[in-house]
């Protein structure tokens, strides 16, 4: 499904808003002010109401239900939010990692810090790269550290 | 009255039908729809576009009805951040019980139809409000 929107340049609040919530729900942007999500009833129902802010913020929004031409330009939009997810979960990684160095207490807020953010990534991985079990093999790693006795 | 709302009721929408029975309407009757055009003239709609009962500002539809209907129980508006959170998940309160709630409701609405959804999730909407009572009442939660 697809969301066209057209919001005025000022004030940027509302834009910044709908940009943010776009963003927390994964979609692909396939053109500026063009946005694309796979159809089930829950992302449905969000980008109403992302369509209804746009035209609360007197700017404009309408929703399309489509399917694309070409299998391979298919997978190619497939492959794009997989890789952006992708590399959400390599920076996730790298900062588990890094915190293995860390003081404990400080290590436990961290380890907090990443299961929450896992959780938030985990919720727009439609298409899910190798580098989500990386992820969840890595936030394992660090809890195990937090279980030992010091 | 006659209540509409849309087909395949999540936390949202289950959490409105729970109030409106419980707070709103002694005797309610609910009319699911597939789109706003399809609510019967005499029903008010709500939780779908193009209604007032519904998202604005950044609130959910359940935030919507305390503020309609001028519910200002404190153990509700609790509940609405709860609601809130488990329906758009966009952090603007810190409800724990949210991503739970979630959980549980969507599982049940892929086994029941609507209609069973809301009779189904009335007494646990119940046992939440009684807990966020006891608790706000203690000062502490309940055991």
């Amino acid at each position: 499904m697809l969301l066209a929107y057209r919001l005025p340049r000022e004030p940027s609040s509302p834009r910044i808003a709908v940009w943010r919530k776009l963003r927390r729900l994964g979609v692909a942007q396939v053109l500026d002010g063009l946005v694309a999500l796979p159809l089930d009833s829950r992302n449905r129902e969000q980008l109403e109401w992302l369509a209804d802010e746009v035209v609360d913020a007197r700017g404009e929004a309408t929703i399309w239900l489509g399917e694309l031409a070409s299998t391979a330009q298919e997978r190619a939009l497939a492959a794009a939010m997989s890789a952006k997810v992708a590399a959400e979960y390599s920076r996730l990684i790298a900062a588990a990692d890094a915190a293995e160095g860390e003081p404990p207490g400080q290590r436990k807020r961290t380890l907090g810090r990443l299961r929450r953010e896992l959780r938030r990534i985990r919720a727009r991985d439609y298409f899910p790269p190798p580098e989500r079990e990386a992820a969840l093999q890595a936030l394992d790693r660090l809890s195990a550290l937090i279980e030992e006795p010091v | 009255m006659r209540w509409a709302t849309r087909r395949h009721c999540h936390v949202d929408r289950a959490a409105c039908a729970w109030l409106i029975r419980r707070f709103v309407d002694d005797d309610p009757e609910f009319v699911f729809v597939d789109d706003a055009a399809e609510v019967p003239a005499d029903a008010i709609g709500f939780d779908m576009r193009g209604v007032e009962l519904s998202h604005h500002d950044g609130d959910c539809s359940f935030e919507a009805f305390l503020r309609r209907y001028e519910l200002d129980d404190p153990v509700l508006w609790e509940i609405a951040r709860i609601v809130h959170e488990a329906d758009l998940a966009d952090e603007r309160y810190d409800a724990p019980e949210a991503a739970g709630l979630d959980v549980l409701l969507r599982g049940l609405s892929l086994t029941n139809g609507d209609e069973r959804m809301l009779e189904l999730t009335a007494p646990l909407f119940d046992g939440l409000y009684e807990f966020k009572k006891r608790a706000l009442l203690l000062g502490r939660e309940p055991s």
